[in-house]
């Protein structure tokens, strides 16, 4: 009989006959027809729009605020001072006030009305400007990173003294550095950057708040955690968790900027509930798309110095990197973990980031915090240095990277992307100096598995009428944790997926995680098989109850079909067996119990790898760059659902391509205001961009948890834009070292690279 | 959005008696993209809305919306859509004009999105598009983008104020000799030169052309030399759905294996749709060799005077000239 205790539950061996298939998600029918509720559709009788005013300058002091205009406007039914005089304003959009009417149109009229007089003091906005001698002080007092369940949980917390706005975070050393730099036969260095960028979710950041008399509420949220929600808005009113409901059902977009109540550079929970409280109805707050992209969150930029260095055996023996970053008036401006732990076996490695402080919206977790910027550094200097000492980059990355599964996966890249037909047409055309020129490049992603243990109570039932059902209170923002949910139950008894019915998207439906650090899967999949499999026990037992036949002699057969003895019954037969409660199991996960197939840095659990080769075609003339083909080889434990595992990767590709050739925040020097505070000038990446995409998955078995799952979604965007650099090396000869690479910049490369090569 | 009247005239009399009462508080909406985009921004408060499109059926409005072409000759009505534009097969002399229209936005914007309209939106700097900021041509004391960021600003002939002239049309166009034509009343319309109906920023801030409140533009009419051909390309940051970096616009004709009537429009670099003389001048009645072709790119970019963070323009632009000249000549690109 099998052992449904969470703990010693015997993991999943050989193939499924549904876990890992390619299921459509569940969820679809509804997006697709337009179905779906999203925050948004949801409309409380009654419901009143918000809007709040916002500062228009960068920096300053609130000295009086004056909200009668907006009190007066007939159809306003709360105003709320936001700022209050005295207030320091470090950034343009920052909350000073908001009122709530009975029509968006009229609130916006309203906060029109509202007259804030803030004292501007000097601004700065650039990263040189942040760090000169005499710079504007962002903060005075000390500082409070920031962090969410968006970031890396394993982080060194922590950060240094502040001097001027420069905050020197944690530092990593391996090894002696200077020594071997010293020594070395052959040393890069060079500056890499990267802009800031923007989540840009499609769905704004978005909320409703009904109260339900004095101590209770219901919250429906755009979020990426419905519980940090909840856990938020109860400590802001003084409410006891249990008496705050939090629900979204749809999602569309976060990719780490919505955790908690508010947004990370506006108090979207205070305000609306305390509107919706003032009001005595219920209130939404949802944000316009210059709100969204100038104080939601963004990905912090970077400045990399990075020094690597080769003995004369063509052996890289010492890294560093040296990185300032400005993540606004936010913290966590840092490079993620590339180099200090991709390449173990360079013996000397430090890393050295800060976050400056600058007056714009606060940086916070983006898909795979710091990692992008690390890779896009770190992979295009290996290969600057690659070709100074005539090694192939792909060569060169295998022979310093101790990861069994990411070894394979560059071996199996090679082979799918036909790496060196590539590589050697790249030389050709660049020795023919070709007008127009493809080019290679490989990268690679490292990240952990932070699935928890308990962090997720899923409930499975199954009915007299031999439906069965899940229950947890997870969020679904579009990983497809629904369809896992519904595939690791159907697997579990039996069933086909579509007889499988969850209920999932809010807080009434047990506890579960957030969806930061790719931790959804891996911790609420494996309790839906723990509590399956109790589900599944205790319906056997029903039935040999029912039936006076011994437990041993009752099993569950492929297909749903219960042996009973000699006889055989259907599911639903099987079923009607129960009494009328039926039945109803709980399962938690237990804690990781395996760091297979290699150890994340820190030990205690496995590391998830990931490699990515890009091709790219540039036209020298004009320097457009096109990226034509993206090879992917990523491994995430036991696959869930190759669907939407495939779907994860090629959206990680398409942001990482944003990234590498078109996004970028742009700010105005003078008056500190994002001039691209929409999605036409901040140029997300469209169909125009979409390359021949080739996802493989290297199976992994791994012990770790009871479904044997680990995470996809952030290792997926890591190193598409260092791929898509590298190549672009690859076409030109020439580095293109600042991001994003825009006609522009390959131009000026090329430019500078033959005046370089000129005696 | 301010309350507003909406008017649906149902004739181009109609629209001139709307327009005639009330010229500065009325505004026209043809396809509504530009309008609307910067109504929402509060840039405009229109009291009136003109809603050109109902007058189109009329029999007095059937130059607005009719697209007519010989092989020299083409009359594209101000309601004629970028989509109907980009769709509808043209003789080849006009190629240019077609590849202008059918690059243009996206194809949802093309399909609402009209001739008239596109040549007369207003800038996309986004100094102009921003609702807190008070640049140049809202009345604002500077030009913001000269001191700020002018990623996307001019390079040639800028200043007071350095936006870019928005319209891909006008770049194609202004590639040929023509007219707009004009109505301020109703009856005979009044024909502006291509070449002067667009105007920078050192005669007019309040607008780019020359047409005053209360004047509709019915079309404009084109006409390109015998044997004439042309063409139109683009480069941008994305390859769909984006403004382009720089464009520009070639008409020209081969004859005796020299080139003849040579005209270059570069567009996005210029406050007003710029006519490169330098290269037209390099080209006109030459041999079109590999190396003339590259000679006439760099003309083309000579007076350029960059901002301090355009300077990128340049260099793209003369690729783009570069590579266009290859494609219109016919000279083999290399490869
Ligand atoms: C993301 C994006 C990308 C774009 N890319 C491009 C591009 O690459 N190239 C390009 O050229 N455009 C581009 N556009 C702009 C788009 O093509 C224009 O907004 C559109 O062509 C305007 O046409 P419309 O008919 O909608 O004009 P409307 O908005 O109706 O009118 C524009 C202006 O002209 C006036 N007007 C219109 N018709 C007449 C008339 N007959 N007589 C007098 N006045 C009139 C109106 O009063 C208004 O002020 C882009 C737009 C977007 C949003």
């Amino acid at each position: 009989m099998t052992e449904t205790d969470g703990r010693t539950l015997a993991p999943w061996r050989g193939a499924l006959r549904v876990v890992g298939a390619p299921i459509d998600r569940i969820d679809g029918p509804a997006k697709v027809s337009g179905r779906a509720r999203y925050t948004t559709h949801v409309t409380p009788p009654g419901l009143l729009h918000a809007a709040v005013a916002r500062s228009k300058v960068a920096a300053g002091t609130v000295r009086a605020l004056d909200l009668s205009g907006a009190e007066r406007l007939p159809g306003v039914r709360a105003v709320l001072a936001v700022a209050v005089p005295g207030q320091k304003i470090r950034f343009a959009g920052q909350d000073l006030a908001a009122v709530a009417a009975t029509t968006p149109e009229i609130a916006r009229a309203a906060v029109a009305r509202i007259e804030v007089v803030v004292e501007p003091t000097p601004h700065v906005v650039t990263l040189d400007g942040a760090m000169a001698d005499g710079a504007p002080r962002v903060h005075e007092d000390p500082v409070q990173a920031r962090r969410t369940e968006g970031d890396d949980p394993t982080e060194v917390r922590g950060g240094g003294r502040v001097t001027g706005n420069v905050r020197p975070l944690p530092a990593f050393e391996h090894g002696d550095p200077d020594r071997a730099f010293a020594r070395a036969a052959h040393v890069h260095e060079a500056v890499y950057e990267t802009p800031v960028v923007l989540h840009s979710a499609l769905e704004p950041h978005a909320l409703t708040v009904a109260w339900d008399g004095d101590d209770a509420m219901t919250v429906w949220a755009s979020t990426q955690s419905i519980f940090s929600v909840r856990d938020e808005m109860a400590s802001i009113f003084g409410l006891s968790p249990e008496r705050v409901t939090v629900i979204c059902e749809h999602m569309g977009g976060g990719f780490g900027a919505k955790f908690g109540a508010s947004a990370p550079g506006s108090r979207m929970g205070f305000i609306a509930g305390t509107l919706a409280r003032k009001a005595g109805a219920p209130v939404r707050l949802a944000l316009d798309r210059r709100a969204e992209q100038e104080v939601t969150g963004n990905r912090p930029s970077s400045r990399q110095r990075v020094r690597v260095a080769a003995d004369g055996r063509g052996r890289v023996v010492a890294l560093e990197v040296v990185s300032h970053g400005t993540a606004g008036v936010g913290t966590g401006a840092g490079v993620g973990r590339n180099a200090a732990h991709l390449y173990e076996k360079i013996p000397h490695r430090r890393v050295r980031a800060h976050d400056v402080f600058t007056h714009a919206g606060p940086g916070t977790a983006m898909r795979a915090p710091g990692h992008p910027q690390g890779a896009f550094a770190l992979e295009l200097a290996l290969d600057e240095l690659a070709a100074k000492i005539g090694a192939d980059p792909l060569d060169l990355r295998i022979a310093h990277d101790r990861h069994p599964v990411r070894r394979r996966e560059y071996e199996l890249g090679r082979a799918r992307f036909r790496w060196d037909d590539r590589r050697a047409r790249a030389r050709a055309a660049r020795a023919a100096g070709a007008r127009v020129r493809t080019g290679a490049g490989v990268a690679a992603s490292i990240w952990g598995d932070f699935g928890r243990a308990k962090a997720a109570r899923v409930t499975v039932a199954i009915e007299r009428d031999g439906s069965v059902h899940v229950r947890n209170g997870v969020q679904d923002i579009g990983g497809g944790i629904a369809t896992v949910l519904a595939a690791v139950v159907a697997e579990v008894l039996g069933r086909p997926v579509e007889r499988v019915h969850v209920r999932y998207g809010a807080s009434t439906l047990g506890r579960s995680v957030g969806s930061g650090g790719s931790q959804t899967t891996s911790s609420v999949a494996p309790a839906a098989r723990v509590a399956a499999e109790r589900a599944r026990r205790a319906l056997l037992e029903a039935v040999a109850e029912a039936t006076g036949t011994p437990p041993g002699a009752v099993t569950l057969e492929a297909g749903g079909t219960v042996r009973v003895g000699p006889r055989r019954l259907s599911f639903e037969d099987a079923c009607r067996l129960l009494d009328d409660d039926g039945i109803e199991a709980v399962g938690q996960r237990g804690p990781t119990r395996s760091d297979a197939p290699y150890p994340f840095p820190g030990g205690g659990r496995p590391q998830i790898g990931g490699v990515q080769f890009a091709a790219v075609e540039v036209d020298t003339w004009t320097g457009e760059v096109r990226c034509t083909h993206l090879t992917a080889v990523h491994d995430c434990g036991r696959v869930m659902n190759a669907k939407a595992a495939e779907s994860q990767v090629a959206g990680g590709i398409m942001m990482g391509l944003g990234f590498a050739l078109s996004e970028q925040r742009q700010v105005d020097p003078v008056h500190g205001r994002v001039l691209n505070a929409d999605l036409e000038r901040y140029k997300l990446p469209g169909f125009g961009e979409l390359p021949e995409i080739d996802v493989h998955f290297v199976p992994v078995e791994t012990d770790a948890n009871e479904t044997g799952s680990l995470g996809i979604g952030e290792p997926a965007t890591i190193p598409t834009a260092a791929a898509v650099a590298c190549a672009v090396f690859d076409a030109l000869g020439v580095p293109v070292r600042t991001l994003p690479i825009t006609p522009d910049r390959v131009l000026a490369a090329l430019r500078d690279g033959r005046a370089e090569a000129a005696p | 959005m301010n309350p507003f009247r909406l008017v649906r005239p149902r004739s181009l009399a109609d629209a001139h008696a709307v327009l005639g009462a009330d010229p500065r508080g009325t505004t026209i909406r043809a396809g509504g993209v530009d309008l609307m985009d910067r109504w929402k921004e509060g840039i405009d408060r229109p009291a009136t809305v003109l809603d050109l499109r109902t007058a189109a059926a009329a029999e007095d409005a059937r130059a607005l919306a009719s697209l007519s072409a010989t092989a020299t000759s083409l009359a594209v009505g101000a309601l004629v859509t970028l989509d109907a534009l980009a769709e509808t097969p043209l003789p080849a002399a006009f190629a240019a004009v077609r590849a202008a229209a059918g690059q243009a936005a996206n194809p949802a914007i093309r399909r609402q999105a009209t001739a008239g309209g596109n040549l007369l939106q207003r800038p996309r700097c986004w100094y102009f598009r921003h609702p807190d900021l008070a640049c140049l041509k809202k009345g604002g004391s500077r030009c913001l983008a000269a001191e700020g960021n002018n990623r996307y600003n001019a390079v040639l002939g800028g200043g007071p104020s350095y936006i870019v002239h928005p319209s891909s049309l006008a770049t194609a166009l202004v590639a040929f000799d023509g007219h707009a034509v004009v109505q301020a009343s109703p009856g005979r319309p009044k024909e502006i030169p291509l070449g002067e109906f667009f105007v920078g920023p050192t005669e007019r801030l309040d607008a780019e052309t020359v047409l005053r409140p209360g004047e509709i533009l019915l079309g404009v009419r084109v006409s390109a030399p015998a044997g004439a051909r042309s063409a139109y390309d683009a480069v941008r940051e994305r390859r769909l759905y984006d403004w382009p970096l720089v464009e520009a616009a070639v008409r020209l004709r081969v004859e005796a294996a020299t080139l003849r009537d040579v005209r270059v429009v570069l567009g996005q670099v210029a406050p007003i749709p710029w006519r490169a003389r330098e290269a037209e001048a390099v080209l006109e009645g030459r041999r079109p060799t590999p190396e003339r072709l590259a000679e006439a790119a760099r003309a083309a970019f000579e007076g350029a005077r960059p901002l301090s963070d355009n300077h990128g323009k340049i260099a793209v632009g003369r690729g783009l000239v570069r590579r266009l000249l290859h494609q219109v000549t016919g000279v083999p690109l290399p490869a």
